[in-house]
């Protein structure tokens, strides 16, 4: 108990994490490579079985990376809700095919194999994306994404560009707390308020906010200007961030893995038809 | 009068210059920051996995492009793609194909403003015309068409339901796109036009 309270964490752009966490021996580089491929892979999948597992292995990796999988609580609708309205479109529109059979009946709409294969198709593919995007966002910084953009000489105003944008949402909702304590400190009771009313008034919230934005983008172009930076010509700086992350061995390797499998599944996938529904486990069970 | 005020606010004065700035590019980053927060807060709130059905990001999209012009157009391209990975409505694949969509969802009302020579502030019947059937429904329903086709070539949604999707996106992101959209323009709108970063052009 002590050990985890003395446990030094970081907080990522989703959570809380372990500064010792394993997964930071890996370069911001090989950890974004990993998250493109892993939202590519999935969509190449018709197997809803093998995307499953596909999300079962995003999930180890959580637990290798020692994210606390309690921080997936806020997405638990959106795992839901997506699931409900995956099936339903499945199943209220089946479309017309002779070759269908009904497999039971919901709601008193016959339940047809292929449509609801379809939608498991859809729904493991949504899980397995929805999971590997969460997990890089949980387990990067907006520092590692800076440099990892930077290691691939993205240009400098591009990488500021989303940096900046990654900070001020993060500056926008601690404006947004510090209207709202004005608001409770002038005696506005939330709890009284009508649902309509809350409405309004976190439609109103905008005003302020991008007023203090607009505020905000003439102090900051001010200080990049004093600081020599211009639009065309930034000057070639050293670059702080980057001299704390090395490339390593391990590096290379798993970069050439994290490729070579999204190829391997794209050639096997069109050159012999892998990965494709009629060699899934849950059609064969369907039929 | 407010014919010659509505003119005058997309026409340079005389002798004025407008090259694009640092200024413009910091205004998009911020406001590409204001929306990945609205947006994320958008798919969160009403969770359809891929599909949108009410989602506000739109109407910082027809916003951003009516003041800060292509900025705006770019703003609308970058920050649903952050959104919607932090949100995890869209995998990074249908993010990039979800683009030139999210582009022309913005830029439509961006493009309609100069074009018809509309005040942002919306002062007169033609300005809220012209938003909302350019800035909200028009939009809308090309950001549904082309979401929807996105999702039809995923396979993420059955064929037979393609109409019914379309409809349920392109109305249900009109509503909360109309109600903020016209909020922002009637407020903010005054402030904005005479900030430097206002684009009177497309890029300055």
């Amino acid at each position: 108990m002590e050990g985890a309270q003395n446990k030094k964490m970081m907080k990522t752009l989703l959570a809380l994490i372990p500064v010792e966490s394993p997964l930071y021996s890996f370069h911001p580089v090989s950890r974004l490579l990993l998250f493109v491929i892993t939202g590519f892979i999935p969509l190449f999948i018709n197997m809803p079985e093998l995307n499953f597992m596909f999300a079962v292995l995003v999930l180890l990796l959580f637990i290798y990376s020692k994210v606390a999988l309690s921080s997936l609580k806020m997405y638990l609708p959106v795992i839901i809700c997506a699931g409900i309205f995956t099936f339903l479109t499945f199943i209220f529109f089946p479309g017309k095919d002779p070759n269908y059979q009904v497999i039971g009946h919901i709601f008193g709409l016959p339940l047809y194999d292929q449509p609801i294969m379809n939608a498991c198709i859809a729904y493991s593919k949504i899980l397995a994306l929805l999971l590997s995007s969460i997990f890089y966002f949980s387990t990067n910084r907006e520092r590692d994404i800076l440099a990892a953009l930077r290691t691939l000489k993205m240009p400098f105003v591009a990488s500021y560009v989303l940096g900046l944008s990654l900070r001020s949402a993060g500056m926008f909702l601690e404006d947004l707390h510090t209207v709202r304590e004005a608001e409770q400190a002038r005696g506005l009771d939330y709890a009284a308020l009508k649902f309509t009313d809350k409405v309004k008034l976190y439609s109103m919230y905008i005003i302020p906010l991008l007023s203090l934005a607009l505020r905000r983008s003439d102090e900051i172009s001010n200080a990049l200007y004093v600081k020599g930076y211009s639009m065309k010509n930034s000057g070639k700086r050293a670059d702080y961030i980057l001299t704390k992350y090395h490339f390593s061995a391990a590096d290379v390797v798993s970069c050439v893995i994290l490729v070579l499998l999204l190829f391997l599944i794209i050639y096997f996938k069109y050159r012999y038809q892998w990965f494709d529904a009629n060699h899934s486990l849950l059609q064969t069970l369907l039929k | 009068m407010n014919m010659k005020m509505n003119a005058n606010v997309w026409s340079l004065n005389e002798g004025e210059l407008r090259t694009p700035q640092m200024n413009h590019i910091i205004m998009m980053a911020l406001f590409i920051g204001v929306g990945v927060v609205v947006g994320t807060f958008g798919s969160l709130a009403v969770p359809l996995g891929f599909v949108s059905a009410f989602w506000p990001g739109q109407a910082i999209q027809s916003v951003g492009c009516i003041w800060f012009g292509m900025w705006g157009g770019i703003a609308s391209i970058v920050f649903p793609l952050i959104s919607n990975a932090i949100a995890g409505s869209a995998s990074i694949a249908v993010s990039l194909a979800y683009a030139p969509g999210n582009f022309l969802q913005g830029i439509m009302a961006g493009w309609a403003f100069r074009f018809f020579k509309c005040d942002p502030r919306l002062t007169s019947g033609k300005d809220w015309a012209v938003f909302t059937v350019f800035g909200v429904i028009l939009c809308n329903a090309i950001g549904a068409a082309w979401g929807v086709t996105v999702l039809r070539m995923f396979g993420m949604i059955s064929p037979s339901s393609t109409i019914t999707v379309f409809f349920g996106w392109s109305i249900g992101n009109s509503v909360p796109s109309f109600i903020l959209g016209a909020i922002l323009l009637k407020f903010v709108s005054p402030l904005i036009v005479k900030s430097k970063s206002f684009c009177k052009k497309y890029w300055a």
